[in-house]
């Protein structure tokens, strides 16, 4: 290249040199740390000389690969480097052609790149630039053609959408000369200087003067003025000096920082001073219209939007912006050496750490302009580098801060930290987005969520009073699904034709509305329900056949062909407004409880036009798990199903025929016992004579055998308690769920080894000899029990079978503990264990179906041992006396009826 | 016999010991990880105080010294303690090497050298002497409106300005009790110290509500839950934290009279020395004083005087606003929710301008600069209020002025400030030229009172701005290289050359 070019990378080459190796000297210093540039235009010739644009690629081309950025950024190319035939991009609408803002549909801003070919055109190429330029750096589509080729090499032809201008409200079309608006490059100066003008930028956008778009972002550091004539800009000399580099006190490069993706991305405020109001709540923040995040490290309470219960609300929008993150913090770079890390499956097993980096010189040269991105979803843009980014728990030591949490790692595996972290969002985000109807202004209906009143977010006569995401399995790039907060905008639309297309919004303006702007006749009729001329927002929406009809009339006259009306879910991910641990979701409750946080329903929308369920958008990651349903007022809203999602909470999943039967047993029992012992009580007020045999005191328990058998009462009763409130914490709602879990676990171990040891002393005692029915006339000897309990006890008849310390139960006692210490008891324990133990051997708890199936089984037996525990009480009252047997559990002796016949010895 | 009857009781025991232990063993952790630090255990207990509504019956208190005379009957060790207690004294004595600075230059100096309240020079009214009336009206004794006041006399005690009760008992001019007091009614009712009774003196010096502290006003008597969090959301009175160590001694120091940081309120004598969840937070305790973040701003309710332009006195300006000017005082800025200046400061002063010395009026004179800087490990970084003034000074031996203010022949009354001057002088002994200007000067009150609510303290970015721009802390001025953050903490700059990035590691 030239000379100027040559001195141009000594010098800059020699002053990135001073700038690296005396760092902090140089930090030190007054003035810039970027070496002094030349701006240079298109042709490499230095605009003081030209007076033409200043070309960003030639300018910074000097010293970096700009090419090689523009090439490889998603943020430039917005999907135009990898276009899709017609409907087969990854977000699966039939009229989509790419992941990015250039041929992916936006409902919102409701205007369609028109492919090639279309019979009613929406938009060419420079009509995207124009609309679509404010939140697009340049470079990309705005440079280079859909097949690759410079936008100012390739033919002109009326009616390619690449060298066309379309307006759909007259359907004329003009030619577009490339050459003569010139193209947009990628633009250096909108990311790399801290106050660029984005206002003028923008307005040099919207007259189409796409090449002094750049440079208009430099007007405000007195580099630039606007041009007399009203096109473009010249450039002050006074700036700039005697070599005509911009003098180095004026040089305004920078590291992009957090206000500079601001512009585009949403309200980012860096400025701790400066109060958030109504103004910063700008329409062209599109993330924070759409999910309500609002990056700054300010207090919420210190924000001027009327906040309900703001005072109390003392943290800040964003825990990260609070602790002096910046954006590029996370999303930086991908070959930037400060983060540059390859992924685990690039990285041998002995290492855990790369240690080579690429050298700093190359990536000044070469800085790769894709950023490290969370777990995005193949139907977004910058798909490619997805997951690059750090994930939280990159950063954060999640295990060992969450110790106060029962079950971690369970919980880490089902939850995102988002899940908690982003407990609720504070400022406005769509909720509903109508182009069926228009208002008078010729736009859709946009309702907003989390606000109160008309729903109007920037009326601070509404309440702000923000509003809880849903939360929504997500599939993370490790393969698992984890709860993810969600917003969710949901937007009807006209469609027409085959392959389909949305109707143009000029053609939908004329179907609405007259040559003079107001409401045609026609919609008037069938819309206005009062007559009163005016249309209110009940009105005006698409609630019946007529009103559909109305329209679809108007449309067809327009040679829209077969319209009708589409809806479809777009869900948000949210990522930031993240909360610090003082506000995060901490009680248990709030998920574990009949008003679960999983499965709390979002609202989608106020009514549904034209009665049409809307559909998802395809390829966002989200796994749909849960159900539309209608509300009373025709509200839609979509309910998380956490059966459907293969989860079960405790506390707040239950399967309602296993609780109605363990229910019904145990009434039963109850009935029962109620029956007997009413009868009893009958049989001995009306004098039915008790037997009065011959009684003995029998040391019938041992010290072992009653320490067991107290332990294992007092550790089933406290488990059934423990479990009812784990089981249902609504209905105990002084009680401390999270304190309930440990205690459960610890009795339940407690049973364990009980049972464990006394299976150990009846079996080396011989002991177990007594737990063993005699096979030998069994059925006869249980029906003779069963005699007695149903005849003989009112008669006052004697027990059918003599107790002593060799035979303690009668054979119906033998068949219930034979039962309930082999097989329920067994069971259970085993149950609790692998749901105590899902995360510790989640394959193991899987394997037998998870928790979705141990669970109810582990209540299932839970009910039996209650119903047990009722009957075994009543039935040890039927002893020679009521108390007995209990006194004798006691103390170990019992008073025992002798029988004749039976010569039983005592062991004393 | 092992298995005897009554052994059921060993059996209930062990059971029981089954479940408690186990439970216990889950229990006790979960219980020890929400404790936190617990500041009001620390509070002291304040003696109840007897009733003295049945005595003095018959008294007829005439003068203060009567009151006085009775209170020591009873208490007899008070008036020995009250003797040697600041509030009385006024007074602190300091070897000549004791006091910090360079004083080669002052003129007449003594060895040992007096400081106190009656002996330093401050840049409101400037000095105590010979203006005593104005002043002492605010002294803890009875009478002193001369040289000749004795200290020895411990009926000139006044023990009602701090045990009254009945907040109807107000002080006159030299101390003693105004005529409408009813020393009999006052003395039945005394009691223990309440923030009325500091705030009548504390809360208004300088003379008026909210002068001179910038963190102490009467909005501080029923203070509203933010404005001060122990005084208002704790109801704490003064005494909780300035307690009483026997001997009417109390804890307490300021730097705008006392050389040294003896008997200084700490916040850790109630909150541990590590009382953030947030161990980021916690690091900086060992660099950041408590007051730093916890106060974000001072005056937050009356506004403070902080510039006070004595040269402007002495003129008929048609201004009636005693907060923008008077003319036996001159002119005045007064601000509210101001948000203090920061500066190292090891709790001693580093400092001092003592009476009669030499000083260069090219420059503002700050006559008690806090002590140390970044390299003293014992220095945090701190909130003051600066009071900046302009006083007179003697333009041919460059030492600051005492003007005779108050009384006949002061220039309150004649506005003469040659003869207010030459008064002021010849009462320090102090030479005088004749030739007289107005210097510039500067004075730090250490801002420690009025501690918002916790949620209102400082969030990282107020000092750590993004982007390197310009938040609270001046780094630099501070004696960083740069945001500690980037650069690294002081005591990695001062340990290593090149310690850019070290605050990251």
């Amino acid at each position: 290249m030239q000379l100027g070019f040559k001195r141009f990378l000594i010098l800059a080459l020699l002053a990135a040199l001073v700038g690296f190796v005396v760092q902090g000297a140089a930090l030190a210093q007054k003035g810039p740390l970027h070496p002094p540039i030349f701006l240079l235009d298109e042709d490499g010739n230095n605009v003081l000389d030209t007076g033409r644009p200043v070309s960003t690629l030639q300018t910074c081309g000097g010293c970096h690969e700009t090419d090689l950025i523009d090439a490889h950024s998603f943020h430039s190319q917005q999907g135009r480097e990898h276009l899709y035939p017609l409907g087969k991009a990854p977000s699966g609408r039939p009229w989509d052609f790419s992941q990015g803002l250039f041929g992916k549909w936006d409902p919102i801003m409701y205007r369609y790149l028109s492919p090639a070919g279309d019979r009613l055109k929406d938009m060419g190429t420079p009509d995207w630039v124009k609309i679509f330029g404010p939140y697009h750096p340049g470079g990309g589509p705005a440079m280079t053609s859909r097949s690759g080729q410079p936008l100012k090499d390739i033919p002109m032809t009326l009616g390619d959408p690449e060298t066309t201008s379309f307006d759909p409200a007259t359907n004329e079309s003009h030619l577009w000369d490339w050459n003569q608006s010139g193209v947009v490059e990628m633009n250096c100066f909108l990311c790399h200087m801290s106050d660029p003008n984005n206002e003028a930028r923008i307005h040099a956008l919207r007259k189409g003067e796409f090449a002094w778009a750049n440079t208009a972002t430099l007007l405000g550091t007195g580099i630039v003025h606007p041009k007399e004539n009203g096109v473009g800009y010249e450039y002050n000399r006074n700036m700039f000096d005697g070599e005509g580099h911009v003098k180095h006190e004026n040089t305004f490069v920078k590291a992009a920082s957090s206000k500079n993706c601001g512009l585009c991305h949403g309200e980012v405020q860096t400025e701790i001073s400066k109060t958030l109001t109504y103004k910063d709540l700008d329409e062209r923040d599109r993330v924070t219209m759409r999910t309500g995040q609002i990056l700054s490290g300010q207090r919420i309470s210190d924000s001027a939007l009327n906040i309900k219960g703001k005072s109390t609300l003392n943290r800040s929008w964003d825990v990260h912006l609070e602790r002096n993150l910046q954006c590029t913090d996370c999303h930086y770079a991908i070959n930037n050496p400060a983060y540059y890390e390859p992924p685990e499956e690039l990285r041998p097993d002995y290492l855990t750490f790369e240690p080579r980096r690429p050298d700093i010189a190359d990536y000044l040269a070469r800085p790769i302009h894709q950023f490290a991105r969370g777990p995005v979803t193949e139907q977004e843009v910058g798909s490619g580098v997805a997951a690059t980014m750090q994930r939280c728990e990159s950063c954060h030591n999640y295990k060992d801060t969450h110790n106060w949490l029962p079950y971690v790692a369970r919980h880490g595996s089902k939850l995102s930290c988002e899940a908690c972290h982003v407990p609720k969002l504070y400022a406005p985000a769509i909720e509903q987005n109508d182009w069926t109807v228009l208002t008078k202004d010729g736009r859709g209906v946009m309702t907003y969520r989390g606000v109160e009143g008309d729903g109007n977010p920037k009326n601070p006569y509404n309440l702000i009073d923000g509003y809880n995401p849903i939360l929504l399995p997500h599939q993370d790039p490790d393969g698992v699904s984890r709860l993810l907060p969600y917003n969710f905008i949901t937007s009807w639309y006209w469609v027409y034709g085959d392959p389909p297309r949305p109707v143009r919004q000029a053609d939908l303006q004329k179907a609405y509305f007259d040559e003079q702007g107001e409401y045609r006749p026609e919609i008037m009729q069938v819309f206005d329900a009062n007559g009163d001329g005016e249309l209110s927002a009940e009105e005006l929406r698409i609630d019946s056949e007529e009103k559909e009809y109305a329209v679809r009339v108007q449309l067809t006259a327009l040679g829209v062909d077969s319209p009708r009306i589409y809806g479809e879910v777009m869900p948000l991910p949210l990522a930031h407004n993240v909360a610090g641990s003082g506000y995060a979701t901490r009680d248990c409750k709030a998920c574990h409880s009949d008003k679960s946080r999983v499965s709390q329903p979002l609202k989608l929308a106020r009514y549904t036009p034209g009665g049409v369920m809307p559909e998802f958008v395809s390829g966002a990651g989200l796994e749909p798990t849960g159900d539309f349903i209608q509300g009373e007022h025709g509200e839609l809203y979509y309910r998380p199903s956490t059966v459907k999602a293969g989860l079960y909470l405790p506390g707040h999943d239950r399967v309602k025929w296993v609780d109605w039967l363990g229910f019904l047993m145990l009434v039963g029992v109850f009935l029962g016992v109620f029956i007997h012992g009413g009868l009893r009580v009958y049989a001995a007020a009306h004098g039915v004579a008790t037997h009065h045999g011959r009684t003995r005191k029998v040391y019938m328990y041992t010290f072992y055998e009653r320490l067991w058998h107290w332990t294992q009462a007092i550790a089933i009763i406290l488990l059934i308690l423990t479990g009812i409130v784990i089981h249902r914490p609504d209905m105990f709602g002084g009680v401390d769920f999270g304190a309930m879990v440990p205690v459960h676990n610890v009795l339940g171990f407690l049973l364990l080894f009980n049972a464990f040891f006394a299976l150990f002393y009846f079996l080396a005692g011989e002991r177990i000899q007594q737990f063993l029915p005699e096979p030998k006339g069994f059925f006869y000897q249980a029906i003779q029990q069963a005699m007695y309990y149903a005849r003989g006890i009112f008669r006052g008849e004697p027990h059918p079978f003599e107790k002593d310390e060799r035979h303690k139960m009668n054979p119906l006692q033998q068949a219930t503990y034979l039962v309930i210490l082999n097989i329920l008891l067994p069971l259970q324990i085993l149950t609790g264990i692998l749901i105590w133990g899902a995360q510790r051997w989640p394959t193991l708890s899987n394997a037998l179906g998870g928790l979705q199936y141990l669970a109810p089984f582990h209540t299932f037996i839970a009910w039996t041992f209650a119903a047990f525990v009722i009957m075994h009480m009543y039935l040890a009252t039927t002893g020679h006396t009521p108390t007995a047997a209990l006194e004798g559990m006691i103390t170990g002796w019992e008073e025992v009826e002798v029988e004749n016949g039976h010569d039983a010895t005592t062991i004393a | 016999m092992l298995y005897g009857k009554k052994n059921w009781i060993i059996g209930v025991l062990v059971t029981l010991a089954i479940f408690i232990i186990p439970l216990a063993l889950v229990a006790v952790p979960r219980v020890q990880s929400r404790q936190i630090d617990n500041p009001r255990a620390h509070l002291p207990k304040h003696p109840v105080p007897a009733d003295h509504s049945g005595f003095f019956e018959n008294a007829d208190f005439k003068t203060g010294q009567d009151v006085t005379k009775a209170c020591l009957e009873c208490h007899p060790e008070a008036g020995e303690g009250m003797k040697h207690n600041n509030h009385f004294t006024w007074t602190h004595t300091y070897s000549r090497d004791e006091v910090p600075g360079i004083h080669d230059n002052v003129l007449g100096l003594k060895d040992p050298v007096l400081t106190g309240k009656a002996h330093v020079i401050n840049n409101f009214c400037i000095t105590i002497k010979p203006n005593w009336p104005a002043c002492t009206a605010c002294h803890a004794g009875y009478g002193w409106k001369d040289e000749t006041f004795d200290f020895s006399n411990e009926e000139n005690i006044d023990c009602l300005a701090c045990h009254d009760t009945t907040g109807l008992y107000v002080k006159a001019k030299s101390g003693v009790p105004a005529k409408s007091v009813n020393l009999v009614d006052v003395a039945k009712h005394v009691g223990n110290p309440t923030r009325l009774n500091c705030g009548a003196c504390h809360f208004r010096g300088g003379g008026g509500d909210a002068v001179k502290h910038g963190d102490l006003d009467n909005s501080l008597i029923n203070p509203p839950d933010d404005l001060d969090v122990h005084m208002g959301k704790n109801n704490m009175v003064c005494t909780d934290c300035h307690r009483y160590k026997g001997d009417h001694v109390f804890k307490g120091r300021s730097i705008s009279v006392s050389l040294d940081d003896a008997n200084q309120v700490h916040c850790t004598d109630c909150h541990s020395e590590r009382p953030h969840a947030d161990d980021r937070i916690n690091l900086h305790t060992k660099t950041v004083a408590c007051q730093t973040c916890h106060i974000p701003a001072f005056a937050r309710k009356e506004a403070t005087k902080v510039f006070w332009d004595w040269s402007q006195a002495g003129q008929d300006l048609p201004i009636h606003n005693p907060h923008v000017y008077l003319k036996i005082k001159g002119r005045f800025v007064y601000k509210r929710n101001v948000i203090p200046d920061y500066a190292w400061y090891n709790g001693k002063v580093g400092d001092r301008y003592l009476i009669g010395d030499r000083f260069d009026p090219s420059k503002e004179l700050v006559l008690n600069p806090p002590g140390g800087d970044i390299n003293d490990p014992n220095a945090k970084i701190f909130p003051f209020k600066i009071h900046h003034a302009t006083q007179p000074y003697d333009k041919k031996y460059n030492i600051l002025l005492t003007p005779h203010t108050y009384g006949p022949g002061g220039y309150w009354s004649e506005f003469d400030w040659d003869k207010a001057l030459r008064d002021g002088a010849e009462a320090f002994g102090l030479p005088y030229s004749g030739n007289y200007g107005f210097a510039r000067t500067a004075m730090y009150w250490p801002i420690t009172h009025m501690v918002a609510p916790a949620d209102q303290a400082l969030q990282c970015i107020e000092c750590h701005t993004p982007d390197g721009s310009p938040g609270r802390l001046d780094w630099k001025a501070l004696g960083y290289p740069g945001d500690p953050m980037i650069y690294g903490s002081r005591q990695a700059t001062s340990e290593t050359a090149n310690a850019t990035m070290g605050g990251l590691q």
